[in-house]
């Protein structure tokens, strides 16, 4: 130890002067220290076990003693007796046994008795420690499965960057699992090259440091191949079980609450009921092309059967996100995370920036291979491409009701169903951008600071025509044209796709009635908020009726 | 166990009658199958049926010939059965009137003369879907309610069973067991027979049609087989129990909503837009989808629109408690079976006209 025992007791004594008196505590020094290992600057943790009843609290005491920084817990017998039974429980399943739960454990079996010898004895004593190197080499031997799992299907899956620094990481559990086996057990990783050296075997630790330091360069496929081969041929000599010599044990799987929602053509991946990805092109073929449960390879092989140009990276996006997991056979997802770190899970990219955001036949994507995040809840984004579509029935039914009036002459009538038209109007322009709950009608007007400037010129068109009265036919037909132009207007602000011009055939008005069909499937699965009765009714009552007579 | 017994299968190569048969014989009864032909008797597991402890006797025959065509021999042979079940059915749709008819009707009618010759206690499969075009509960003692079947299948199995209920009416011990629609076992999802619901979900799956007249409310109640064959077996070897009820075996049910969801978690599959059957028309749908549609979807849409719930208190009191929960999972298990054995999954783009004709059925 880098401290005399003179030094440790005289620490001791100082600091716990420093805490208040009562309660006899045997006392134990713990971490990197008392394994041997240290410097100047390494803290002090004291380690204070006491036969007490009492709810000890679990955070630590912090001291400056001597200029070193000291850390003191306080541990009941029970509590300890308590920790070793859960450890024991969920050795088990090594992929559930926390870290911090197996750290506490090893600091106290590999501590140094300061006082009260006899009670750490008896503390230490509830765990045989030839058990629990055991349980700490089968917890790095799963994390390093895992890691090594990973790599193997990155490079599978082209990414050969990413599958050198998972090897690496399986590289660095395998060995921490071998020397764990050998009693080296201190967690840390930072200590590893004195671990290795106090294990006798120079053998290993010189393949080890030279594979660590190995790099392939940069996108080279068969280089990262080599050097994941190596470090699987490491592996299997320090007789780590399960390593992935093949790809094809793994396989894609579900994710609970990712369902798959396609509008028109554009593809809609919904992650946990929550979050939308928007596919381009490629990706929604790659997507389409996934049947869960079979063989990443042979996955591969169908997503490439597509035509989609380098899939592979499509996949690992999708595996990124979290909207397929990996299984090893037999073996359970795969999970890996770095040394000592909590597996990642999925990541979720920054949130799409198109404007508008969609149309009725789909988000908007940034280009054929995107997978962009849209910037709104799933129910919100359901609902505002509902109330798009049914905007876009109300527009193109008022336009109707309007010309109808001016036939008759019924100037009143004429005019509130203008304003109907442009409220629908821009309803479905706010929609469009992702505006959701949508303002009262009679805000609509006020709140247009809330669409980009690209849409002004159709919105200070609608501005203009609702105040509009008609007191003749010649007033009526130029509302009725300056409705038109408005709603056009409106049309190049959110796009055609937006306001197919449902009325203008039999098969655009089914074509635009299916679309609203198809988010119905979205919104229902959402429990969204979409005016579905309503909606209905008019789909059921007026679908396929006003063409039927044209 | 009850005692041992002489039983007498009808349809015990179908896919509920080998599931009794296997059951019956493995309780220790001897079983006599009659057998339209000859041919291994193969269960559910895809596995060829080996009998036991119990014996398995073959007697070839014809259900829709007086006296089930049987010879002098198989004549008194099958006088000696202590027990009938009657599981021979056509459950394929859209067939001609007259094979409804001589199956299910007339076939019935045969096994009940064989029946009413000694009093032979009957365990008469039918199906829930008698019950016709309704909405809320059916009940297990509802028969004739001025329903309207729903198609040519259902109104056979009506007037099957309402034949039953006379000769119940004149002395004749029978049970009745409903079955929904029979699919995949309850824990693996296997299934022996792609029939009932799964070439609609072939169809559907696969985007060949994709505009469905239904409702998201509408509720199909899926049964697992091994679960109908327990009732079933259940039902003759318990026979003084069951007698002279008539028993739901069902299973877990799923509103299209379940269905449209739970399809949505399997990227490669096409989830079907449901719209009302009032806007519906099927001279609208594209070229490539109506000839699918016409053959497969347009025999089954009846139930895409069926809100009927089974009540299965008898079946619950025979000791047949209610399926556990988990229609979702149950749904996840069939589709998962079929896309390891591939009858789901990438459309090898067939021709419309190799598909199966028959969209099958339930019992």
């Amino acid at each position: 130890m880098i401290l005399t025992e003179d030094q440790l007791q005289d620490l001791l004594e100082k600091s716990l002067t420093e805490l208040p008196h009562g309660t006899e505590w045997a006392v134990t020094l713990e971490g990197s220290i008392a394994e041997g290992f240290g410097n100047p600057s390494s803290d002090i943790d004291f380690l204070l076990v006491g036969r007490t009843e009492d709810d000890l609290p679990t955070m630590p005491s912090l001291l400056f003693v001597d200029g070193r920084r000291v850390e003191i817990r306080t541990r009941s017998v029970g509590r300890l007796a308590a920790q070793f039974r859960e450890l024991e429980k969920d050795a088990a399943r090594p992929g559930r046994l926390s870290e911090d739960l197996l750290n506490r454990c090893q600091r106290l079996l590999h501590s140094h008795p300061l006082r009260g010898h006899a009670l750490v004895e008896e503390v230490k004593a509830m765990l045989p420690l030839e058990r629990f190197r055991r349980i700490a080499a089968d917890w790095w031997a799963h994390r390093a499965r895992q890691a090594l799992r990973h790599a193997t299907a990155l490079l599978c899956l082209g990414e050969s960057d990413e599958a050198v620094d998972w090897a690496r990481a399986g590289l660095v559990q395998t060995v921490k699992s071998w020397a764990a086996g050998l009693g080296e057990t201190y967690l840390e990783p930072k200590w590893l090259s004195l671990q290795l050296d106090r294990a006798g075997r120079p053998d290993v630790r010189d393949r080890y440091w030279r594979l660590q330091a190995a790099t392939p360069a940069p996108g080279d496929a068969d280089a990262a191949r080599e050097h994941l081969t190596a470090c699987l041929d490491f592996a299997e000599d320090l007789d780590l079980t399960g390593v992935p010599r093949r790809p094809e044990p793994l396989t894609v799987e579900r994710v609970r609450g990712v369902t798959t929602w396609q509008t028109g053509d554009r593809v809609h991946v919904v992650r946990g009921r929550r979050e939308v990805f928007v596919l381009g092109d490629d990706a929604g073929a790659v997507w389409r092309s996934l049947v869960l449960g079979r063989p990443l390879p042979r996955v591969l092989a169908a997503a490439a059967g597509t035509g989609v140009a380098e899939p592979g990276p499509l996949l690992a996006a999708f595996l990124r996100y979290g909207l397929v997991r990996l299984a090893w056979k037999g073996g359970g997802t795969v999970s890996p995370a770095l040394p000592l770190a909590a597996p990642s899970g999925p990541v979720t990219p920054p949130p799409s920036t198109a404007q508008p955001l969609l149309s009725v036949r789909g988000a908007a994507v940034g280009g054929p291979r995107a997978v962009d995040l849209l910037p709104l809840p799933a129910d919100r984004f359901a609902a505002a491409a509902m109330a798009l579509v049914w905007s876009n029935v109300v527009v193109e039914n008022a336009v109707e009701d309007l010309t109808g009036a001016l036939q008759r002459g019924q100037w009143r009538v004429a005019e509130l169903t203008a304003r109907r038209a442009v409220h629908a109007a821009l309803r479905g322009l706010f929609s469009a951008h992702g505006v959701h709950p949508l303002p009262a009608d009679s805000d609509l007007v006020r709140r247009l600071d809330l669409l980009p400037p690209a849409t002004r010129p159709a919105t200070a068109r609608a501005r203009e025509l609702l105040p509009r009265t008609v007191g003749s036919a010649q007033e009526g037909d130029a509302l009725l044209a300056d409705l038109r132009s408005c709603v056009l207007l409106v049309r190049g602000a959110a796009g055609a796709d937006s306001f197919p011009l449902s009325f203008e055939s039999a098969d655009t008005w089914r074509a635009t009635l299916q679309l609203g069909y198809d988010w119905l499937r979205l919104g229902s699965h959402l429990d969204a908020e979409l005016p579905i009765e309503e909606a209905r009714d008019l789909l059921a009552s007026n679908g396929a009726q006003p063409h039927q007579a044209r | 166990m009850s005692d041992p017994m002489t039983v007498l299968v009808t349809g015990a190569s179908g896919f509920v009658g080998a599931e009794v048969t296997a059951r019956l014989t493995a309780a220790g009864h001897t079983v006599l199958t009659l057998l339209h032909r000859n041919g291994d008797l193969v269960r559910n597991n895809g596995r060829k049926l080996t009998p036991g402890p119990g014996a398995l006797t073959r007697i070839t025959g014809d259900i829709t010939r007086p006296g089930l065509g049987l010879s002098e021999d198989d004549r008194r042979l099958v006088r000696t059965a202590d027990r009938i079940v009657h599981c021979a059915a056509v459950t394929d749709f859209g067939l001609p009137a007259e094979r409804y008819e001589s199956i299910n009707v007339a076939g019935t009618r045969h096994v009940l003369s064989l029946a009413l010759l000694d009093r032979t206690p009957l365990v008469h499969v039918s199906t829930a879907y008698v019950c016709g075009e309704r909405d809320g509960t059916a009940r297990e003692d509802d028969l004739d309610v001025g329903q309207r079947p729903g198609n040519g299948y259902e109104k056979s199995k009506l007037a099957a069973e309402t034949l039953v209920r006379k000769a119940a009416a004149d002395g004749l011990p029978v049970t009745v067991v409903r079955p929904s629609i029979v699919t995949g076992a309850h824990r693996t999802g296997r299934v022996r027979d792609h029939k009932t619901i799964y070439p609609v979900l072939r169809v559907l799956t696969r985007g060949l049609v994709r505009t469905v007249p239904g409702r998201y409310d509408a509720v199909l109640d899926l049964v697992p087989v091994d679960r109908v064959a327990d009732l079933v077996t259940a039902a003759a070897g318990r026979f003084e129990d069951a007698e002279g009820h008539t028993l739901h075996a069902v299973g877990h049910e799923l509103t299209l909503r379940d269905v449209s969801d739970v399809l949505a978690e399997y990227p490669s599959f096409q989830v079907p837009r449901f719209v009302p059957p009032s806007a519906f028309r099927a001279t609208a749908l594209p070229d490539r989808e109506r000839p699918y549609y016409d053959r497969v979807i347009s025999l089954y849409d009846t139930y895409f629109r069926r809100r009927v719930h089974f009540d299965a208190t008898r079946a619950a009191a025979f000791g047949h408690p209610p399926a556990p929960t988990g229609a979702r999972p149950y749904l996840r298990r069939l589709l998962d079976h079929c896309l390891t054995t591939g009858y789901l999954g990438p459309d090898p783009r067939q021709d419309p006209a190799a598909a199966r004709p028959d969209g099958s059925t339930h019992r």
